[in-house]
């Protein structure tokens, strides 16, 4: 169902595609939180209070982006965070973010 | 039947007695207990959603030292996360309302500077009760 595959972001679009919904935010913070955790995308809605319907196209952007990453386990499909690429990628955003200038800095 | 004097509707929506008026200094305390709070729950919040280096580089741009300034906060998380901003700012308040006890709806619209002044609130009347 879910593909892994990214192009070559910049650090702004890879921010832009993590902070993209409530629910993503709240999906980052649960992988980062528990980065051994392997569930089901039900498994996953149920985790951060939402539905199977509101998570799974907030699942499928962070396993195109390669934050998460998918399986088959028996008979089940399930999700968890890929520890390697998500640092890649958070590097490339702590990167860009020194480059921003913030308001009312020197 | 004897009725109360006088009750409010608490945000956590339990009806309370009035509590007492906060001295200057229980005022004070209140205040850098809630300041303490606010910001480690912002600490955590990015430091979660973003990891720790893009934690360590927004406290070096001085992103925490207004943690307690709702609008300057926002001004300065808008610059630098434009939309995603909202987002942050949503990771931090249901943190804090989760520390406070207060409910935290999704679905509500959504305020940063009134969900941080219910926080606050809360935090007094907490303060005034014990």
């Amino acid at each position: 169902m879910f593909r892994g595959e990214q192009a070559e972001m910049s650090g702004s679009e890879i921010l832009s595609t993590l902070l993209g919904s409530e629910v993503r935010g709240d999906l980052l913070v649960l992988f980062h939180r528990n980065p051994g955790l392997i569930d089901t995308v039900d498994g996953v809605a149920r985790r951060i209070g939402r539905t199977t319907v509101a998570v799974i196209s907030e699942v499928r952007e962070l396993l195109e982006l390669g934050v998460l990453r998918q399986k088959r386990i028996g008979a089940f499909e399930v999700v968890s965070l890929d520890r390697a690429k998500d640092r890649e990628l958070l590097e490339s955003v702590a990167n860009h973010l020194k480059t921003v200038r913030i308001s009312g800095e020197k | 039947m004897r009725v109360r004097d006088s009750s409010w509707t608490s945000p956590r929506g339990n009806v309370e007695s009035v509590p007492r008026p906060l001295s200057s200094d229980q005022r004070f305390a209140a205040e850098n207990a809630f300041s303490s709070v606010l910001v480690s729950t912002v600490r955590e919040a990015v430091g979660d959603a973003l990891g720790r280096n893009v934690l360590e580089i927004l406290t070096s741009k001085g992103l925490l030292d207004a943690s307690n300034d709702s609008k300057e906060f926002d001004s300065k998380l808008q610059s630098l996360f434009g939309n995603g901003a909202a987002v942050l700012e949503r990771i931090v308040v249901k943190d804090l309302n989760r520390k406070l006890g207060i409910p935290y709806d999704s679905e509500a619209s959504f305020d940063y500077e009134k969900s941080l002044e219910t926080a606050k609130e809360v935090c007094f009347v907490e303060s005034r009760l014990k």
